[in-house]
């Protein structure tokens, strides 16, 4: 699943989460899970001021996105001044693990 | 070094203006030209531009209009009232557009806003807002000594690839002083309030900031968050290391940290977009 600005949205995607006005989950979702992205849906989503949605697996490759090695290789080199302290040290692992699974989730 | 030091404080002191990111100003002028725009709404705008918060604040804080401290942009918004924020952004476009390298600043700051926020609202501390916009403002400093001494700022930004150091040791190094210093003065000489300008002054020294600890703290912890993330450019490359003092204060542990790190990278997705819509304007 990958969460992206809806400017970034195309036809096609499949959403991985419901979407809500105002981009809190309370109250009725106004599309479903699951729902194959239109470009009229989109242009209906932008008029309701929605500004991001998830789908399906990692469809958009940014400019300067990059894969998880090159992201982890990233991680290693701007913590290398700090990673011996503790602190530093268990911010590093939270880092990881989040992108391990943001990048494979 | 001293000379140096005292010379770069007379100038900050006398910097009564300060450019700002054109792409606000014109944000803001469709927004105030709509009948429905909401002072909150313009003060989301506003806050999203450091240069023109500080301004805003600013004014609201001068002796000439004499209220109470204000310290965050919808009060002065409030305040000050819509058509005098308007003509203060109208003003701010004539000055010169802002390098390239500070639209990587200007992300970082949203990006520390956005952090100091949620840590703040995560371990229920008051005043949100307020620890919002002195993380908003907190690398204003910055700002000024690309602006003042521009000189002075490549060789900093050389010294920091060439030595690998951060960009703090590099700035004593060659100005004497630091951007963390030059912002406190700043937001002295603008009559901001110490809950402002002491996590402006301190993030990098949080033992030293005496009153207004947790609000440092915060600011402090969003910094490091926010470095360790890549989100934006602040110009260091080199995550700072995390100082206990704003550990303890803050009464931090891994469980609040794993799902801050996940809670901020989920509203960074925001903060990119919002970012790319003013770019692509």
């Amino acid at each position: 699943m990958q969460k992206i600005p809806l400017m970034l949205a195309k036809a096609g995607m499949v959403l991985a989460r419901d979407v809500f006005r105002g981009d809190s989950p309370v109250g009725m979702p106004i599309c479903g899970k699951d729902t194959v992205l239109t470009d009229a849906l989109i242009t209906r989503l932008d008029q309701m001021d929605i500004q991001t949605v998830c789908v399906e697996g990692h469809p958009v490759w940014e400019e300067g996105e990059r894969t998880f090695d090159e992201l982890l290789q990233n991680l290693d080199r701007r913590f290398e001044k700090s990673r011996q302290e503790p602190l530093n040290s268990m911010l590093y692992d939270i880092y990881k693990a989040y992108l391990a699974k943001s990048m494979g989730g | 070094m001293e000379d140096k030091r005292s010379e770069l404080k007379k100038i900050i002191m006398d910097t009564r203006t300060l450019p700002t990111l054109p792409n606000v100003i014109s944000k803001l002028n469709a927004l105030s030209d709509n009948d429905k725009a909401s002072v909150q709404e313009m003060a989301r705008i506003v806050s999203s531009d450091q240069v023109l918060s500080a301004r805003i604040l600013r004014l609201a804080n001068s002796p000439s209009y004499g209220f109470y401290r204000v310290s965050t942009i919808s009060n002065a918004m409030i305040l000050l009232g819509v058509n005098v924020v308007k003509s203060l952004a109208l003003s701010s476009s004539i000055f010169a557009i802002m390098e390239k390298n500070s639209v990587g600043l200007w992300e970082h700051s949203l990006g520390v806003g956005v952090a100091a926020n949620l840590l703040a609202r995560k371990l229920g501390l008051p005043e949100c807002e307020e620890i919002a916009t002195a993380a908003l403002l907190h690398d204003i400093g910055k700002v000024i000594v690309s602006l003042k001494c521009s000189e002075a700022a490549k060789e900093i930004l050389g010294l920091t690839n060439e030595r690998q150091i951060y960009t703090m040791e590099a700035e004593r190094e060659v100005i004497g002083t630091d951007h963390a210093e030059i912002g406190g003065w700043l937001a002295k000489s603008w009559f901001l309030p110490d809950k402002l300008s002491e996590p402006i002054a301190f993030h990098h020294d949080v033992d030293k900031s005496l009153n207004h600890r947790i609000k440092t703290s915060v600011v402090h912890i969003a910094d490091v968050l926010i470095k360790a993330s890549d989100f934006g450019n602040s110009g260091d490359r080199y995550v700072p290391v995390i100082q206990k003092i704003a550990w303890d204060t803050l009464k931090l542990n891994v469980q609040i940290m794993t799902e801050l790190v996940a809670e901020i990278e989920d509203k960074l997705i925001e903060v990119r977009n919002f970012s790319l819509e003013m770019m692509s304007e």
